[in-house]
């Protein structure tokens, strides 16, 4: 190994983008974010690095596990790098932002960082974008964020669009009415999250019932909602299931071409959500490309919370199945190009790469620095 | 617009003799090379044009579905359990391959020391992760060397003193002078299926899954 190669090495999980995909990158972000601001989602930027415990606080302690931390030397303090950013964003609209009026309409988009990464997911740094809805609790606004969010995927270009939704409160509200033990919840959440049928049969007892029964009302909205009206669910449990149905129909209306799957079992990645959540797929992407749902933003538990809906898009994953769009022609322009010829040859549509010595033979020149034109006796010629 | 391609994941070996008559059943019959044991090929068309079968390890099945390269396939809880891959659903017990995974000692060694007072084991296994959880509930640290077959070997060649392996009938432990000590967990076969595809696929996946569930009630 040369010492060149070694020095390219980076940690395990973390990567350089190269041209064209980090201009890539960056221009679906740009668009996103602007689709989001076209509907009234007014883009704000927290910090990468914040205190501990502001960023594990509440919902927060769900990334504790992944969270990086360093000693600041200032105030001795220990200070988390981010691993999620919605955390920091309902921060900053349940203190800075309290007495903006509502529903306060935030989005957000940057780089988080995790400390592991696995066998299906390596990358330990990555982008997230995404929209927080705060400080209303209705099924309008449920279906205002997954509408806004498939339809920002939508003008990406990306098709065979799918949202699964879910209700991560609805096996809790049922393990609480079978008064089930701390033993036995935990048992059926196992069987429940790898869809086991058999697992959830050996529970045994009206559990596996109720529960066997939950697991097969998953899959197309309509059979999956119909499944789970047929069902004698706990009050509570009933009262989210009709919660569901409502924004069931506001997305169907507004996004025919969208398709809707219900997974009331859902619960991985889904522990801090209060109600309706949602996974949001496209065909041919390997994982999803983003998750969302209702939970309460603020620290601590009691007054100072509000309600809120969300939704964070992983940008690697969007990245994986949004067409690309078709690179502008590049045009070799000779040392000497007066700026103001760049600048109206830029406006017509080229990526205008100026020369700084004179070369014999522009064309070479030009194939040299992988442009498809070069400028010859004051025309754009194609390179041969 | 021809149907998507969907790539179903079978293990070789043992498993994949029990499965076949139920892939069968739901109407999927492979191209003949399938059932050519001189065949090297890996991947073979069906009687669906859109449908592929393609044969791998047992492990490699999670793997290929988890990553979604298949959509469906045959894997064991075993595999499902040492993996703990997120994109995986198992929404169906096959009912076949059945078998247990145990914790095994050589014969003489049976009886002679108190496993309530283990702070650390050494192990040999195919299965480190789901080795290491179960002893780790019980406090105990377990060393474990990954072996990818005949485990059975290990004790008498020095190389540790007990075994994690799957256990069907018991005869291969008595055959190495070896005894069962302790059960881990039973095993039998599940019908697998990729998140996304079932996600973004619900009819088509959904509609598998109940003939397999019929094939597999009709038995």
């Amino acid at each position: 190994m040369t010492d060149t190669d070694t020095k390219a090495l980076l940690p395990a999980g973390l990567r350089d983008l190269l041209p064209p995909a980090a201009a890539f990158e960056a221009s679906v972000v740009d668009r996103l974010v602007s689709h989001f601001a076209g509907f009234g989602f007014e883009r704000v930027k927290p910090p990468l690095i914040e205190f501990e415990e502001n960023l594990l606080a509440g919902t927060g302690a769900a990334t504790a596990m992944q969270t990086f931390r360093v000693m600041d030397p200032m105030s001795q303090r220990m200070l988390g790098l981010r691993a999620d950013i919605t955390i920091q964003v309902a921060r900053i609209a349940t203190t800075r932002l309290k007495n903006a009026p509502r529903p306060l309409r935030l989005s957000y988009a940057g780089q988080i960082l995790r400390v592991r990464g696995s066998q299906l997911h390596p990358e330990r740094q990555f982008s997230q974008c995404g929209i927080e809805l705060i400080g209303v609790d209705s099924p309008a606004a449920d279906a205002e964020v997954v509408v806004t969010v498939a339809s920002a995927l939508a003008a990406l270009g990306i098709t065979g669009l799918s949202v699964d939704l879910n209700l991560p409160t609805l096996v809790p509200a049922v393990c609480d009415a079978l008064h089930l033990t701390a033993e036995q919840r935990a048992e059926a959440r196992t069987a429940l999250d790898q869809k086991d049928a058999a697992a959830v049969a050996a529970l045994g007892g009206p559990a596996s019932d109720i529960l066997g029964a939950l697991l097969k009302a998953c899959g197309s909205a309509d059979t999956a909602l119909d499944a789970l009206r047929a069902l004698d669910l706990p009050p509570v449990a009933a009262a989210e299931r009709d919660r569901l149905a409502q924004v069931l129909d506001r997305v169907r209306a507004d996004l025919p071409d969208v398709g809707l799957t219900v997974d009331a079992v859902e619960n991985r990645g889904f522990e801090y959500h209060t109600g309706v959540a949602f996974s949001l797929f496209a065909k041919g992407a390997p994982g999803e490309l983003g998750r969302g749902g209702r939970y309460l933003a603020g620290q601590e538990a009691g007054s100072t919370q509000e309600p809120a809906v969300g939704v964070t898009l992983f940008v690697d994953k969007v990245l994986d199945v949004a067409p690309q769009p078709e690179a502008r022609p590049r045009l070799f322009v000779p040392a000497g190009t007066p700026l103001a010829d760049r600048i109206r040859l830029r406006d017509e549509g080229w990526t205008v790469v100026a020369g700084l010595e004179p070369v014999e033979d522009a064309l070479a020149e030009a194939r040299r620095l992988d442009c498809d034109h070069a400028m010859v006796e004051g025309a754009p010629r194609a390179v041969g | 617009m021809a149907p998507e391609k969907l790539v179903i994941a079978l293990p070789k070996g043992r498993i994949l003799d029990e499965c076949m008559p139920l892939v069968r059943a739901v109407g999927i019959e492979p191209e003949p090379a399938f059932d050519d044991p001189k065949s090297r090929a890996l991947r073979f068309s069906t009687n669906h044009p859109h449908i592929d079968i393609v044969r791998v390890r047992s492990f490699d099945v999670a793997t290929f579905v988890a990553f979604g390269a298949a959509h469906l396939g045959v894997a064991g809880n075993d595999v499902l359990m040492e993996f703990g891959y997120s994109e995986i659903y198992a929404p169906l017990d096959l009912n076949i391959g059945h078998c247990r995974l145990a914790v095994a000692e050589p014969v003489e060694m049976e009886g002679e020391d108190d496993p309530a007072r283990w702070s650390h084991v050494r192990v040999a296994t195919k299965y480190p992760e789901v080795t290491r959880r179960h002893f780790a509930r019980r406090g105990v640290q377990a060393e474990c060397i990954k072996l990818n077959g005949a485990m059975e070997l290990a004790p008498a060649l020095g190389l540790c003193r007990r075994i994690v392996d799957l256990v069907s009938t018991g005869s291969t432990l008595k055959a190495n002078g070896l005894v069962e000590i302790e059960h881990i967990v039973d095993i039998t076969s599940r019908l697998v299926v990729n998140r996304t595809a079932l996600k973004t696929r619900p009819e088509e996946l959904g509609g598998w899954i109940d003939s397999f569930r019929e094939a597999v009630n009709a038995r």
